[in-house]
């Protein structure tokens, strides 16, 4: 039951325009626009001074932006947070050490109007065992946990979660992308899993530098290092001749070990045997979600 | 303002035990100390007045006071911790938050008057008219609401890992200056001026009223809801700047 109680004019869940924010002489968010229709589970990607927890922070209200808006159901973020329509996990933020799990979740829920119950949202986290411990007493992916129901309690339409599984091991984190597969809600989280992204989102924002610069599905995003990876071993690799080769992009040669990054690998494949009857050890790969991601942000950074 | 909260505010306070005691138990300790070193129970200044029955509020006075001031500075750690940050993803108003924190200030200043002036009737014989009790402690409580501010204040300024001194510190100039230590009559003149100017002096005019006809009461009062409202206004807009910058 996908929650669609509340809109924007347009029908989007989050709908950021325009948005700019500096911080002295550095920009750090230099005009982005993001729409995200009710329902879709987006992930948030970018290397580290991307602008990801700025663009989260000023989607929360938590800053101002310098310029551009942003409208959550059609509402600016303080009375989209005050009708408790959002929902937030924010890396820096912290428990009480002295109050128990469940005084926190309580907490919450009594500042909303209209909350799940707190003993539905402790087990929607998996923290009904730790209702009596106090924060204090926690470990990190245990208070990852507890953040995670702290922002489900209010029953909200859209989740935003800032990088949630860190700190999680492999277990849990498999355990939180379930519940949070079950709960159908509008979901926007940063990441720095590669793989989560992958396997959860219907969409990935790719972001460098304080702007967008990809936005589609996984496949959509992966097209944008189109071809495949062959690598080989050869005796005396030559660069030149290696590059050379039909169907052949790029070129890396470590010792023996070559890389060659191919538009067409079929008929790189027949290129490389026939010119080199030393070539063993062939394996042919599809670019990764990573390899687009290394590709999509480290290119231009040169420029 | 929300009740759940404040609840919960108050049991984070029952549970800091040491802090609790420390506040409660200090002035009450002090008080009992400082009749017993100027002759005990029936002793009296030279102009006849009783030593205890001054010595009930000024200490009530100093107990509120650091109470209110470090309760209200607590804030510091909340600050650093990010908990506020927690806190702004809840429908719950800046202005609630305050609010809750300076009411809890405010309780917590209620145990070591209550405390001082319970010793001063029962061990120290203080007697005093009906007025006069209810200035000991009603009216000395409601002079420590501009500590609580000011607590609220200094807990919005600096970081957490100062606090115990930046507090330590403040309650002991302040007590000191307020006259809560010496008599601010012994003072010479250009100490006494810079006496007048803390919020602690006006305190202790406002406990001496519970002893005799004041004629500086209104002016106690005034100084002290300026200091509220300066206090008050000033972590307002320093609640709303570092939220900002968060």
């Amino acid at each position: 039951m996908t929650k669609t109680a509340h809109t924007n004019a347009d029908g989007a869940a989050v709908r950021l325009t325009g948005l700019r924010k500096s911080f002295g002489p550095v920009q750090a968010v230099a005009g982005v626009d993001l729409h995200i229709a009710p329902g879709e589970v987006v992930a948030l990607l970018g290397p580290n001074g991307a602008g990801k927890s700025t663009t989260v922070d000023m989607l929360l209200g938590l800053s101002n932006p310098d310029a551009g808006d942003v409208r959550i159901f059609g509402h600016g973020p303080r009375k989209a947070i005050g009708d408790g329509l959002v929902g937030a996990m924010l890396q820096d933020a912290a428990l009480l050490d002295d109050a128990t799990v469940a005084e926190s979740v309580a907490l919450v829920a009594a500042l909303h109007r209209k909350p799940m119950p707190v003993a539905e949202a402790l087990a929607a986290a998996g923290v009904t065992d730790l209702a009596a411990r106090r924060c204090s007493k926690l470990s990190g992916g245990q208070k990852q946990r507890v953040r995670f129901a702290m922002a489900l309690v209010a029953d909200p339409d859209l989740l935003v979660l800032d990088e949630p599984t860190v700190a999680m091991d492999v277990e849990t984190r498999r355990d939180f992308w379930q519940t949070m597969h079950k709960t159908r809600r509008t979901v926007l989280f940063a990441t720095h899993y590669l793989d989560e992204a992958e396997q959860f989102a219907d969409r990935v924002v790719l972001m460098r530098e304080g702007r967008v610069i990809a936005d589609g599905s996984v496949a959509d995003i992966r097209a944008h290092v189109t071809g495949r990876r062959l690598t080989a071993v050869v005796d005396a690799p030559d660069t030149a001749r290696l590059a050379a080769l039909p169907g052949v992009t790029d070129v890396e040669v470590r010792g023996n070990a070559i890389t060659l990054n191919c538009a067409d690998s079929d008929l790189a494949v027949r290129a490389l045997l026939t010119a080199d009857a030393t070539a063993r050890d062939i394996e042919i790969t599809a670019m990764s979600l990573e390899d687009a991601f290394l590709a999509l942000t480290t290119e231009g950074a040169t420029r | 303002m929300n009740a759940q909260y404040l609840l919960l505010e108050c049991r984070r306070i029952m549970r800091s035990g040491r802090f609790l005691i420390f506040s409660m138990v200090m002035p009450a300790v002090l008080f009992v100390l400082l009749v017993g070193m100027y002759g005990g129970n029936n002793s009296t200044y030279e102009d006849g007045s009783s030593v205890a029955a001054a010595m009930m509020v000024s200490m009530g006075a100093f107990g509120a006071m650091s109470a209110a001031l470090s309760t209200g500075a607590r804030v510091a750690v909340e600050r650093g911790s990010g908990w506020q940050r927690q806190l702004r993803l809840t429908p719950m108003s800046p202005a609630s938050y305050l609010y809750t924190k300076l009411i809890v200030a405010m309780l917590v200043a209620i145990p070591s008057i209550a405390l001082v002036s319970i010793l001063g009737a029962t061990v120290e014989g203080v007697t005093l008219s009906a007025g006069g009790w209810l200035m000991a402690t009603a009216g000395l409580w409601l002079g420590a609401i501009p500590f609580a501010a000011l607590g609220l204040l200094i807990g919005l300024s600096i970081p957490a890992d100062s606090l115990p001194s930046v507090m330590g510190l403040s309650s002991m100039v302040l007590g000191m200056l307020g006259g809560m230590w010496i008599p601010a009559q012994i003072a010479p003149d250009w100490l006494s001026a810079i006496m007048k100017a803390t919020p602690s002096y006006w305190f202790t005019q406002l406990g001496q009223s519970a002893l005799y006809d004041n004629k500086n009461l209104l002016t106690a009062i005034a100084v002290l809801a300026a200091y509220t409202v300066a206090a008050g206004l000033l972590s307002a807009r320093r609640f709303v700047t570092s939220a900002q910058r968060a």
